[in-house]
This record gives structure tokens, C-alpha cells and sequence, in this order.
């Protein structure tokens, strides 16, 4: 009797659970389930709709709802813009070349959105999953240079900028004050100075300067930017014979060992530890990095941000990250979607003043960034108006050569760096070892 | 005459019934794998793949990727230190576990079989953070004051590699003790009685009397575990995401990095070292029946 119970009982729960199983995938439930929106999405197609891919709860889609709001309330009251939820960039990516290699972009949203780094590549090895956004009514000159030149291929632009990827340095003016610095000491200053001063914040407060990922290390293609450098020469590898890579190399493991820098063993080491678990006193990144800051609402206004120090001395600008919209070939109605992007993202204040209060979006449009939302003073930076600042500073960022395998090189030369640091294997070999490799993928 | 008939009906119904999942099978499994080999002797975009110049390049090519062959190193040093030393916990632990006067021997089984209900992803995670810079274990060895400082076990290469041994322990360990537990009910109580009579300590017992009849147990555990290490995934990628500077990195995880990782998409390349796997697995696999083959 008791065992007829107990398999009557385990025959109910599992009727349950596939009950459970089947609803969730067909109702679509309460969460915005992605498969679910999908499908709504991509058949949608009315005159008044599109749809587009974004991933951040906290980041992009408050953008993008923003820009769907000021598009409604401005241009066409029947707008209606469908967002599928996706859970990072790379499932964009994936979707992208899994439709390339079924030959079927139907899956594709509309708009998608992901990182800069990758639309080179896209169009050239998936040319008919695009369309261009030529002919939509966008002032290009209004926006930084660096960030289009990403999405600039054969003349054509493909992308609309929506965030910024501005690196900016913050720091902890109260630790540095603590050490017997100011702000003034750390801005404009050479490498070789900012080592020293980190060695003395290390051993008088027991905080290291700066901290990063070391398994995605963006410091050497921030540093090498903010000397006007690139890692690729004519779309090849340029490190050991790279002077200023050997250098930002040798900056980088002798900040390592002197205990100015601080290489964290993964992204989210990086984000909690150093940085939340006030290990740092100073943090270089894209200007995306600042949420994650103010995480930390007890040190509130005691950080400042400033440009980056450079070899030789005075203030480097670099970006690191950013992504932009792409209309794919999937979008039934073009001319719709390249008019919504051109009337928000193209420099509506109202979407990029809404982005950046509901999502902290920092635009690279630089008329946008003269608003009266930008130039508010920020508490948690000690009232300084960052925004601005940012804009400002996203407009000296020196244009460096690109390539489709920047994330690859990022992975090898932190793989060098981890190596040197740890390991005592020599810059010259570690970075050899790691340009052979890079070749060898790229099939050089 | 009727009854051959009787038995080609059977037969039929037999095939009726197996219809459904030789079809899954076909369609979900050797369909790919097909398409996989074709796709191994390609190379290009995913969107515009043309055959290989020479055809072969895919499979020449990774004997010269240093990454891969680092990768190919890793796993087997997994499965060199991990598959001996888990197999023989496992049988330990069974031997243990089948004493009939043993109190609790429900609970106990349960306990050390437990790991394995818990899934992949999130023992890798919990590992991860019990070795964390700030997690658990270091703590524990500060204050039991074995250590001043905090270690970093999963940013050391050969710290690294040890948790991942050590988990992998961890978690399978349990799962082959099931396998012995099973062939030892298959052993008559009797044998062990016989040779109790005969003088025999446990150690001899254990020696002589469980391992060779645990034969053929032992073997299985021994394939799937080498498979299994083969083909070693989420470790690698949760617990230390291949690092540090690819130190920890398997083969699987490289497979996946080249298809899916870093956008680029070479499933070609991805494909070729897949079957390199493949082959590795049913080399060893084989060797393994050869020496366990017990006729002459």
C-alpha cells in the first residue's frame, strides 16, 4: 500500500513538472523568456514594429526603452518596439554564426546589438546578414571618431553607436590623500611615476592602485592606445618587434611586483573583490565600469576620475568596450528601422538623457553630451560632472588599427603577462610565445 | 511451419518497438556526426565553408598548435594522477560499505554517492568559491594557522590543477563505488567465508578474492572514467575558466573556445580536433579490453 503511494506521488510530480516544463516554454511565463519573444518577434513584422536584441538588464535595454519612448512620443504614436532579452553578447555572436553556417538569418532580430570588435569580421564573412545604415538621416561628424571608426567597412557605416567606451581612470582621493598625494599627482603623469606612487599606497594604506582581470587583461590595449599604438600592423600581429608593447609589458609586471597592480584570477574577482571589496584605490576601465563602482554606496564621493598615465607623460585617452546596433537582413521594414535609429540614437537628447539616468548609458554623441543631464555634478564623484568629462575626453581617443582577432590577442598577451609575473619566464620569450600562437590562429 | 511464423511476428514487433529510437538515434546522433566529419575536412567561415587545400589540413594543423597540444597534456595529466586514485577510493569505500555488519549502511551509501546527484556546473562553482583568495579554505588554513597569507589556488598553475583533481574526485568517486558495490553483491558471501577459514587476513581477501572477481567491473569504471576525463568540460571551463594563462585548459574547453569562444567560429578546426578526441578515446578504450581480456 505505502509503496503504491510513493509511485503514484513520483508519477504526479513528474506530470507536474512536465505540466511546468511545457507551460513555461509555451506561455512564456512571467520573466521575459527569449524563446518565447523570439518567435513573437521575428514574425511580427507590422508597419509600426521592430524588434532587436540586447542584454542588460541594468544597461541597454533601459537605452533602448528610452529610445523607443522618445521615438513614440515624438515621431510615430503607433511605435512599438519588441526587446529579446538575450543573456550577454556572445549569445548575439552565437546566433550570428550559427545562422551563417544554416545559411538561415530568420532567427536574427530586426536590430541586434553587440561588441564593437566583432562587425568587422561579421561583414565580412556573413556580408548578406547586414544591411548598412547609409542613407539615414545621422550627423556622423557629431560623434566620435574612434567609436565609428569600428563600424566604418568599404566607406559604408554599418553600426549606430549606443554606449561609449571611454576609459577613464577613478580614484579614491581619500587613500590617496592618505599616502600624501592628490588627484593633480596621478593626472598627466608618466608610468614610471605612477609605479612609485602606487608602491606608497600599497605600503602605507595596504591598497593596491589598480586592479584588473587577468585572464581578460584590457590594460595593454587601453595602455597602447593612450600612446597612439596599436597591437596589429597591417592586419598583422605587431608585438615583440612592437617597442611600445615591450614597454607597456615591462610597465605592467613591474606595477605587478611592486604591489601597484593587482591582477584578479576572473571577471567577477575583478568586479567584487578588488573593486567592491575595497582592495583598490583606483580603477582603469571603458567608462561602463562606473555602475559597478557605485555599487559601494559608502564611498560615495570619494572618488574622481582623471585621464591615464602614458610612457613619456602627459594625459592618454583610450576606449575599451562598446557596442552598437546593426539592422540585419532579417528586418522587414528598413527604412523604419534605420528612421528609428537615426531619431534617437542618431542624437535625440531626450533618449540619450533617459539613457544615461535609467541605465547609466554614456553617449559618444558629442552634441548630446552637452545637455543639462550630462553637465549635472555627480555626488558619488565628489560633484564632479563626469559626464561631460567623459564626452569630452571620448573626443581625443586616438584611431588605432583594428583587428577581428582582438579578443584572441587580449587572451594570449594576458596569458604573457600571467606567465612573466608568476612564472619568471622572460618578456621576450612569454611575448614571442604568444605572438606564435596569434599567427598560428590566424592562420598566418 | 506456425511456429516460425510465431517468431518472425515477434520479430517484427521487436523491430516495431525499437523503430522509435533507432530513428531518434539516426537523426540525432549519427546524422551529426556525419556532418561533422565533413565538416572537420572544411575550413572557413561558418557561412562559406570550402574543402580544405590539402584536405587533411585541419588534422595536421593541431599537432602544430602549441595550445592544443598544452590542452591535450592537461587532460592527460588528469587522467593519469585522478582516474587511479579514484577508482581505488571507490572500491575502498565499497569494501567498506558491504560489510553486513556495518550500522547505518543506507545512510552512508547515500552520503558518499550524494555528490554525484549534485549537477556539474554548480559543484564547480562551489569549488570555485571554496578556493577563492578570500573563500572558505583559506580561512581555514589561516586560522588553524597552517598558513599566513591568503593563497591563491586557482590563479597557480599547479595549485589550479590540483582542485580540479580534487574535485573530480569529489564528484565521481561516489559514482564508481555504486559500479563495485553492484559486482560485489554478485559475489557469493560464501567465497569470503571459505577463505576466512583458510587463514586469509582482509588485505589478502581484498586481493585476492574481491579484485579478480570485480574484474570486469573494473574495467567498465575504467573506460568510462578515461571517456569521461576525455571529454572533460565544465570543470575547466566554471572552475577555472582554463587558467590561469591556460594552464588548466582540456581539450573539450579548447574545442568549445575555437567554435563558440572569442566570436570566431572555426568549427572546421573545432570539428578535426573533435574526432581527434574521438579516436583517442576508442585507441584507449581498446587497449584497455585488450589487457583486461582474461582468455588465452
Amino acid at each position: 500500500m505505502k509503496k503504491k503511494l510513493l509511485s503514484v506521488m513520483l508519477v504526479g510530480a513528474m506530470v507536474a513538472s512536465l505540466a511546468a516544463c511545457g507551460g513555461s516554454s509555451s506561455s512564456g511565463g512571467a520573466a521575459p523568456a527569449a524563446g518565447d519573444s523570439t518567435a513573437a518577434a521575428v514574425t511580427a513584422g507590422g508597419e509600426h514594429t521592430l524588434t532587436v536584441s540586447a542584454w542588460d538588464h541594468n544597461f541597454n535595454i533601459p537605452a533602448l526603452e528610452a529610445a523607443a519612448e522618445d521615438y513614440k512620443a515624438n515621431v510615430d504614436p503607433d511605435f512599438e518596439l519588441v526587446i529579446n532579452e538575450v543573456s550577454g553578447s556572445s549569445d548575439v555572436e552565437t546566433a550570428i554564426t550559427t545562422g551563417g553556417s544554416a545559411g538561415d538569418y530568420s532567427q536574427l532580430t530586426d536590430i541586434v546589438l553587440f561588441q564593437d570588435h566583432y562587425i568587422q569580421r561579421y561583414v565580412a564573412d556573413y556580408p548578406d546578414a547586414w544591411v548598412p545604415v547609409e542613407g539615414a538621416d545621422i550627423d556622423w561628424s557629431d560623434f566620435g571618431e574612434e567609436k565609428l571608426s569600428y563600424s566604418i567597412i568599404d566607406g559604408q557605416h554599418y553600426g549606430v553607436p549606443v554606449d561609449n567606451g571611454t576609459a577613464i581612470f577613478a580614484y579614491r582621493v581619500d587613500i590617496l590623500e592618505e599616502a600624501g598625494y592628490t588627484l593633480d599627482d596621478v593626472t598627466d603623469c608618466t608610468w614610471a611615476d605612477w609605479i612609485k606612487i602606487g608602491e606608497d599606497v600599497y605600503n602605507k594604506t595596504g591598497k593596491y592602485l589598480l586592479s584588473m582581470d587577468g585572464e581578460g587583461n584590457d590594460l595593454p590595449y587601453m595602455m597602447l592606445q593612450a600612446e597612439g599604438a596599436s597591437q596589429w600592423k597591417d592586419g598583422e600581429p605587431y608585438i615583440t618587434e612592437n617597442e611600445t608593447m615591450v614597454q607597456i609589458i615591462n610597465v605592467i609586471v613591474e606595477a605587478v611586483q611592486k604591489n601597484a597592480l593587482y591582477l584578479a584570477n576572473n571577471w567577477s574577482d575583478y568586479t567584487d573583490q578588488t573593486i567592491q571589496g575595497d582592495m583598490v584605490a583606483g580603477v582603469m576601465n571603458g567608462n561602463w565600469i562606473i555602475p559597478t563602482i557605485e555599487q559601494v554606496e559608502e564611498n560615495s564621493g570619494k572618488w574622481e576620475i582623471t585621464n591615464i598615465p602614458t610612457l613619456n607623460g602627459g594625459g592618454g585617452y583610450a576606449a575599451n568596450g562598446g557596442s552598437s546596433l546593426y539592422i540585419t537582413s532579417n528586418c522587414a521594414n528598413v527604412d523604419l528601422a534605420k528612421d528609428f535609429l537615426a531619431k534617437t540614437f542618431g542624437g535625440s537628447t531626450a533618449t540619450y538623457d533617459k539613457a544615461l539616468t535609467d541605465g547609466g548609458v554614456i553617449t559618444c554623441c558629442i552634441s548630446a553630451g552637452q545637455s543639462e543631464v550630462y553637465q549635472a555634478g555627480v555626488d558619488y564623484f565628489n560633484g564632479q560632472p563626469i559626464y561631460t568629462d567623459i564626452v569630452e575626453m571620448g573626443t581625443h581617443v586616438p584611431v588605432v588599427e583594428q583587428n577581428d582577432y582582438h579578443y584572441s590577442c587580449r587572451s594570449l598577451i594576458a596569458s604573457a603577462i600571467i606567465n612573466i609575473a608568476q612564472g619568471g619566464a622572460s618578456t621576450e620569450d612569454a611575448l614571442k610565445e604568444a605572438e606564435d600562437q596569434l599567427r598560428f590562429e590566424m592562420g598566418l | 511451419m506456425k511456429h516460425k511464423s510465431v517468431t518472425a511476428k515477434q520479430e517484427r514487433w521487436g523491430w516495431l518497438f525499437l523503430m522509435p529510437a533507432t530513428i531518434l538515434i539516426c537523426i540525432m546522433s549519427f546524422y551529426p556526426i556525419i556532418q561533422a566529419l565533413f565538416t572537420s575536412f572544411k575550413t572557413g567561415s561558418s557561412a562559406n565553408m570550402k574543402w580544405a587545400q590539402p584536405i587533411v589540413y585541419n588534422y595536421t594543423r593541431m599537432f602544430s598548435d602549441k595550445l592544443f597540444m598544452r590542452s591535450v597534456g592537461n587532460t592527460f595529466l588528469y587522467l593519469i594522477i585522478q582516474v587511479p586514485i579514484m577508482l581505488i577510493f571507490a572500491i575502498l569505500l565499497a569494501q567498506l560499505l558491504n560489510n553486513r555488519d556495518l550500522k547505518f549502511r543506507g545512510l552512508f551509501r547515500t552520503c558518499v554517492f550524494l555528490p554525484c546527484a549534485t549537477a556539474l556546473v554548480s559543484y564547480s562553482l562551489i569549488f570555485k568559491s571554496l578556493f577563492a583568495t578570500q573563500g572558505l579554505i583559506n580561512s581555514i588554513l589561516q586560522g588553524l594557522h597552517i598558513t599566513s597569507s591568503n593563497i591563491n589556488f586557482l590563479g597557480t598553475a599547479w595549485t589550479a590543477k590540483m582542485v580540479i583533481i580534487l574535485a573530480l574526485i569529489w564528484r565521481w568517486t561516489g559514482y564508481n563505488m555504486v559500479f563495485y558495490l553492484a559486482g560485489l553483491q554478485g559475489i557469493e558471501y560464501s567465497v569470503y567465508e571459505a577463505a576466512k577459514i583458510d587463514g586469509a587476513n582482509g588485505w589478502k581477501t581484498f586481493w585476492n578474492i574481491t579484485v579478480p572477481l570485480l574484474r570486469p567491473t573494473i574495467i567498465m569504471t575504467f573506460i568510462m572514467s578515461i571517456n569521461g576525463t576525455l571529454q572533460l568540460f565544465d570543470e575547466s571551463v566554471n572552475l577555472t575558466a582554463g587558467g590561469p594563462a591556460n594552464s588548466t585548459i582540456t581539450m573539450s574547453h579548447y574545442i568549445y573556445n575555437n567554435s563558440f569562444g572569442q566570436g570566431v567560429a572555426n568549427f572546421g578546426y573545432a570539428s578535426a580536433m573533435s574526432f581527434f578526441v574521438f579516436i583517442l578515446v576508442a585507441i584507449l578504450a581498446a587497449i584497455n579490453l585488450k589487457v583486461g581480456d582474461t582468455r588465452d
